[in-house]
C-alpha cells in the first residue's frame, strides 16, 4: 500500500522532523508481533504495547480497506475489535497520513452504521499531516451522498478543524464549486460557509457565485456565516459586491473543533514532548511546495524572461536553489536573508499561516508584500486560536503554559513588524474584563503595547476602563508592570505618528489634531492613574519610579518625536516626587524639568523667530504650570523659600505662623539641596568629608566655596540630571540671567 | 431590624468584616478560604450568607460589616434574581462604596444564561463595580481573593486618604464624559 502512495505522489516526500516516525514501513515492523496476543496483554511494557497497537491499527486498516471493497462482513465482534484500534491508536499517536483516505471511504461510502461512522471519524487525527489526496477522495464521496446527514455534517466539522493539516490545498480548491453547491443545503450551509471561507482564493470569485450568495442572504435573514463569505468577497473584488456589510463580527462561524481539539492537543503533546504549539507553527513551513497563493500577475512578470538567463548561470555556480519564474520557491528551503532578497518574486506563503509568526524571514516578506489577504488569513488563525485558548476563559483548557509562549511568539512577531495585530486587539478588548491580571500578566501587558493608534474614546471602554479597574484593585507590581506597558504604548505611538507626519497620511483619523488629541488622552490617563495609585501605595518610591519613568519620555514629545504636546505631571506625581525620600527619583525629576525646559524654549523660539507657519502653539496655561513647579523646585533645593513662594494652588505654600508653630529653627534657611531629606544622606557624607573629626553636623558649614564642592560632590554621585537642572534653571538666576526666553524662565 | 445599615455600629480596631453573599455555598466556602490565605496586616472576619435580609435574632452579636459582595454565578438564572431580592435589604449609603458585584463563571461561555449587559447594568443602577471572573480555577480565585481584600481595606478605613466612596468613584466606569 505504501509503494501505491509513494508511486502516486512521488515529490512530496513527507519531511516533517518530528521523532515520531510516521511512515508505514516502521507500522509494519510492528506487525511482526502477534497483535491479537499483545492486545490482551495489558501489563506489557510501554514499547512494546506501542507497537503492538501499530501492528492492531494495520490490521484494522487492512480490514476497513477489504471491508468496502467486498461485502462488509457481519460479525460484530471483529469489527468491534479493530474499531476500538483504530480509536486507541489515534487518541494515543494520532493516524499516520496512509490511514485517511480508507478510513474516509469507509465512513464516507456509508458502508457501515452511523454509530460506527461517527466513532471513525472522532477517531481521526492525524500524527502529522493529511494527504490531500484521501481529502479529495472523501469529498467525492461526499459527492455521491451516500452517508446520512449527521456524518456529512460531522465530516464538514472535521475538514474545518483539520485544514490547517491538508498538506497541499490545489487539488481541494479545485472542488470549489463541489462544495459550494452545497451551500443549497440548509443545515450544511453554515459549515460549507466556513469551509468556502477558508478555500476562497480570488479567482474563485465569481459573479454568479455572488449573485447565488446574495439570494440566499434574501432566502435565509442575515447570517453571520454568509456575512463572513461575502465580506470575503468583498475583500478580493470590492467592485463586484456592492453591498454594505456591517463592520467586524465577534464571531463569524460557530466552533466546530468539538470533538477534536484536545485530542490533537494530546497527540501532538505526546508526540512533540516540548512545546506542542510550536510543533503546529512549526508544520507550516516544513511543507514542501505550499498552496499556490493568488498572486499578482505583476508581481511574477517583471522578473522572468530578463532575468532567468542570468539566474541559470547564478545555479552553476552557486548552490543556490533558484527556481525558474512560474515556479514558486518552497518556502521551507529558506533559509538566508540572500536567499530571500534572490526569491522573493517566487515566493509563498505556507499553508499554515501560523508558522510566519516563527520565521524571521517570512515576517520580512510580509512586511514588504503588501497583500491584505495575508493579513486576513493570519487574523482568522489567530483570532480563533486566542479566543479557544485563552486560560482564564476557558476552564477546561490546562495549558497556560503554551498560551504564555504563544502570546510570547505572537508578541515577537509585533515587535518584529513594529505593528500590532488586528486579532490581539480584538483578543484584548474582549477578555481584559474578564482578566484576573495574574494569568500570563506579562505577556498580556506586552501585546497592550502594541495596540494601534485610534480613537481614544472608541477604545476607552473596552481597555482603559477596564485596565484601570484591574489596576486599582492590584498590587505594587501589577501597577508598575501597566505603567511600563502603557510607557511602551506611548512610544510606539509616537512613532508611529511621526512616520504618519513623514508620509504625510492625512486621512480623517490621522490630522494632526487628532494624533495630538490621542496621544495627550493617553497622558492624561496616565497622570490620572498615577496620582491615584501614589495614594493607595502610600507614595512607594518604587512605584514613583515607574511613573517618573512615563514622563521621562512624555517630556521630550515636541523636541524628540516633533509632536506639538506637552503635558506636565499632575501635581500628585509631581509633588510626591520633589519631596520624595531618595536621590533617585529626585534626579529623575530633575532631569524631567530639565527636558521640559528645553522642550518649552525650542518651542518659544519657533514661535518667535516664525520660521514655520505654526499651527499650534502651546497654551499660556502650560508655562504658567512650569514656572509654579520651577518655583517648587527651586525654593526646595535651592533658596529654601518652597514654603513661602510655592503658588500651585496643590502646592507647598503655608502660612508664616503656621511654619512658626513647626518650631524649627530659622525655617527660611533649612529647606534646600542640604536638607532635602533625599540629599541628606549625601550631604552627611560630604560634612564627614570636609570636617572628619567633626560630630555635630554642622551643616550651615555647607556655604560659600563649600556649597559648590558640595554640588561637585553631588555631581560626581552621578546625580546627572540634578545637575542639567541647576545648570539650566538655576545658575541663570543667580547670575541675573539675560536669557532670551524670558518668560520661561524663573 | 431588616435592613443592613453600614453605620449603626462602631468599627472594631485594625480589622475589616467582609459579608459574601450568593447562593453556590461551596463556590462560597472556597473564596472565603482562599480570602483568608492572603497575606495582610489587620484581621479580616467573612460572613457568608446565602441571601438577605440577615436573622435579626443575633443581630447584635454580629460586627459592623465593612464591605458587601453579592456574588453572581453567570451560568444561573437563579443566583441574579436571588441577589436582586437580597438587595431590598441593603440600606442606601451602602451604595456609598460598600457594596461590589462579583460575577463566576466567564470560563464557560457556553453555558451562560445571564448576559453579562444585564449585570453591568444592574452594577450601574447601583452604584457599585462589577468585578469578573471564574472562581472554578484556582489562581483566578486567589487573584479575585487577593482583590477582595485590598477593596475591603480601603472600604474599612484602613488606608489613608482614600475613602470606599472615592474609591468607588474611581472603579465605576465613566461613561458620563
Amino acid at each position: 500500500m505504501q509503494r501505491r502512495k509513494s508511486s502516486k505522489t512521488p515529490k512530496q516526500p513527507l519531511s516533517i522532523p518530528n521523532k515520531s516516525q510516521t511512515d508505514l514501513s516502521a507500522w509494519r515492523k510492528g506487525a511482526k508481533i502477534d497483535s491479537e496476543k499483545s492486545l490482551q496483554n495489558n501489563q506489557s511494557a510501554d514499547d512494546q504495547k506501542c507497537e503492538s497497537q501499530e501492528g492492531s491499527l494495520e490490521q484494522a486498516l487492512s480490514y476497513f480497506q477489504k471491508a468496502q471493497d467486498s461485502v462488509a462482513p457481519k460479525k460484530k465482534s471483529v469489527e468491534q475489535e479493530h474499531l476500538d484500534a483504530v480509536e486507541s491508536t489515534a487518541l494515543e499517536q494520532g493516524l499516520p497520513p496512509e490511514g485517511f483516505e480508507i478510513l474516509l471511504k469507509v465512513v464516507l461510502s456509508g458502508r457501515f452504521a452511523d454509530t460506527v461512522n461517527t466513532r471513525l471519524l472522532k477517531s481521526l487525527i492525524p500524527a502529522s499531516v493529511i494527504p490531500e489526496n484521501s481529502v479529495v477522495t472523501a469529498v467525492s464521496w461526499l459527492c455521491v451522498g451516500k452517508c446520512s446527514g449527521n456524518i456529512q455534517l460531522l465530516f464538514l466539522k472535521w475538514l474545518i478543524t483539520m485544514f490547517d493539516f491538508i498538506d497541499h490545498k490545489e487539488q481541494l480548491n479545485a472542488l470549489y464549486g463541489f462544495f459550494f453547491s452545497f451551500l443549497q443545503d440548509e443545515k450544511l450551509c453554515p459549515y460549507v460557509c466556513h469551509v468556502l471561507y477558508l478555500l476562497t482564493r480570488k479567482e474563485n470569485v465569481r459573479p454568479f457565485r455572488i449573485r447565488i450568495l446574495l439570494d440566499l442572504q434574501a432566502k435565509m435573514g442575515m447570517q453571520s456565516h454568509l456575512q463572513a463569505l461575502l465580506s470575503l468577497y468583498k475583500l478580493f473584488c470590492p467592485e463586484q459586491v456592492t453591498i454594505t456589510l456591517p463592520g467586524k463580527m465577534k464571531t463569524y462561524f460557530k466552533n466546530s473543533e468539538g470533538p477534536w481539539k484536545a485530542a490533537i492537543t494530546a497527540v501532538r503533546q505526546r508526540n512533540q514532548g516540548s512545546s506542542p504549539l510550536s510543533q503546529a507553527v512549526f508544520l507550516g513551513t516544513s511543507q514542501p511546495q505550499s498552496r499556490k497563493r493568488k498572486w499578482n500577475a505583476q508581481l511574477v512578470i517583471p522578473a522572468s524572461s530578463a532575468s532567468t538567463k542570468h539566474l541559470d548561470e547564478d545555479r552553476e555556480k552557486s548552490c543556490f536553489y533558484l527556481c525558474s519564474p512560474n515556479e514558486s520557491f518552497p518556502v521551507e528551503q529558506l533559509q538566508t536573508f540572500p536567499q530571500l532578497l534572490q526569491n522573493i518574486h517566487c515566493l509563498e506563503f505556507p499553508s499554515q499561516m501560523g508558522s510566519v509568526l516563527t520565521n524571521p524571514l517570512l515576517l520580512h516578506y510580509m512586511n514588504c508584500v503588501k497583500d491584505e489577504s495575508i493579513y486576513l488569513r493570519l487574523y482568522y488563525w489567530m483570532g480563533q486560536r486566542l479566543q479557544e485558548e485563552c486560560p482564564w476563559c476557558v476552564v477546561d483548557n490546562p495549558y497556560e503554559e503554551e498560551f504564555r509562549s504563544f502570546l510570547e511568539t505572537v508578541y515577537k512577531a509585533e515587535c518584529f513588524l513594529q505593528e500590532g495585530f488586528s486579532a490581539c486587539e480584538e483578543f484584548l478588548y474582549k477578555t481584559l474584563p474578564l482578566w484576573d491580571g495574574v494569568c500570563c500578566r506579562s505577556e498580556v501587558l506586552r501585546l497592550v503595547s502594541w495596540i494601534p493608534l485610534s480613537s481614544f474614546s472608541d477604545i476607552k471602554p473596552y481597555l482603559f476602563d477596564p485596565l484601570a479597574q484591574l489596576f486599582f484593585t492590584s498590587s505594587i507590581y501589577f501597577k508598575c508592570s501597566v505603567l511600563e506597558s502603557l510607557k511602551e504604548l506611548l512610544q510606539n505611538w509616537l512613532i508611529r505618528s511621526v512616520i504618519q507626519m513623514d508620509l504625510e497620511i492625512s486621512s480623517v483619523n490621522t490630522t494632526l489634531s487628532g494624533l495630538v488629541n490621542v496621544v495627550a488622552e493617553l497622558v492624561h490617563f496616565v497622570g490620572w492613574i498615577s496620582t491615584v495609585a501614589m495614594r493607595l501605595e502610600n507614595n512607594s518610591t518604587f512605584l514613583l519610579n515607574f511613573i517618573l519613568d512615563f514622563y521621562g519620555t512624555v517630556c521630550d514629545i515636541y523636541l524628540k518625536y516633533n509632536l506639538p504636546l506637552l503635558i506636565m505631571p499632575p501635581a500628585g506625581v509631581f509633588y510626591p516626587a520633589l519631596l520624595s525620600m531618595d536621590s533617585v527619583n529626585l534626579n529623575q525629576l530633575c532631569y524631567i524639568m530639565y527636558r521640559y525646559r528645553a522642550n518649552l524654549v525650542a518651542a518659544k523660539e519657533n514661535e518667535l523667530s516664525k520660521k514655520k507657519i505654526l499651527q499650534f502653539k502651546f497654551s499660556n496655561q502650560t508655562y504658567q504650570e512650569y514656572n509654579q513647579y520651577i518655583i517648587a523646585m527651586v525654593g526646595c533645593l535651592w533658596t529654601s523659600s518652597a514654603f513661602q513662594k510655592d503658588t500651585h494652588p496643590q502646592g507647598l505654600c503655608m502660612d508664616d505662623k503656621l511654619l512658626s508653630k513647626t518650631a524649627v529653627k530659622e525655617i527660611k534657611s533649612s529647606f534646600n539641596i542640604v536638607y532635602h531629606p533625599a540629599m541628606m544622606g549625601c550631604s552627611i557624607k560630604f560634612l564627614q568629608q570636609i570636617c572628619p573629626g567633626d560630630t555635630t553636623l554642622n551643616f550651615k558649614l555647607i556655604k560659600g566655596k563649600k556649597w559648590d564642592w558640595y554640588l561637585e560632590y553631588l555631581y560626581s554621585r552621578g546625580l546627572k540630571g540634578l545637575k542639567a537642572f541647576i545648570e539650566s534653571s538655576i545658575s541663570r538666576v543667580s547670575q541675573a540671567a539675560r536669557s532670551k526666553a524670558g518668560n520661561v524662565d524663573v | 431590624m431588616a435592613v443592613l445599615r453600614p453605620f449603626d455600629k462602631l468599627p472594631r480596631l485594625n480589622s475589616g468584616v467582609l459579608l459574601l453573599v450568593g447562593s453556590d455555598e461551596a463556590l462560597q466556602r472556597q473564596l472565603a478560604e482562599a480570602i483568608l490565605h492572603e497575606k495582610r496586616d489587620f484581621n479580616i472576619s467573612i460572613h457568608l450568607a446565602t441571601s438577605l435580609p440577615l436573622p435579626s435574632e443575633r443581630d447584635h452579636l454580629r460586627p459592623r460589616m465593612d464591605l458587601v459582595v453579592f456574588m453572581i454565578d453567570i451560568k444561573s438564572k437563579y443566583s441574579l434574581k436571588n441577589v436582586e431580592t437580597s438587595l431590598a435589604y441593603v440600606d442606601a449609603s451602602f451604595f456609598l462604596g460598600k457594596v461590589c458585584f462579583l460575577v463566576t463563571g466567564v470560563g464557560r461561555v457556553n453555558a451562560c444564561s445571564i448576559e453579562t449587559n444585564a449585570v453591568r447594568k444592574l452594577g450601574e443602577t447601583y452604584c457599585s463595580p462589577v468585578l469578573f471572573c471564574e472562581l472554578e480555577l484556582e489562581g483566578v480565585r486567589a487573584a479575585t481573593a487577593q482583590r477582595l481584600v485590598r477593596m475591603l481595606r480601603i472600604c474599612a478605613g484602613l488606608v489613608p486618604g482614600v475613602s470606599a466612596l472615592s474609591f468607588v468613584s474611581l472603579m465605576r466606569k465613566s461613561d458620563d464624559d
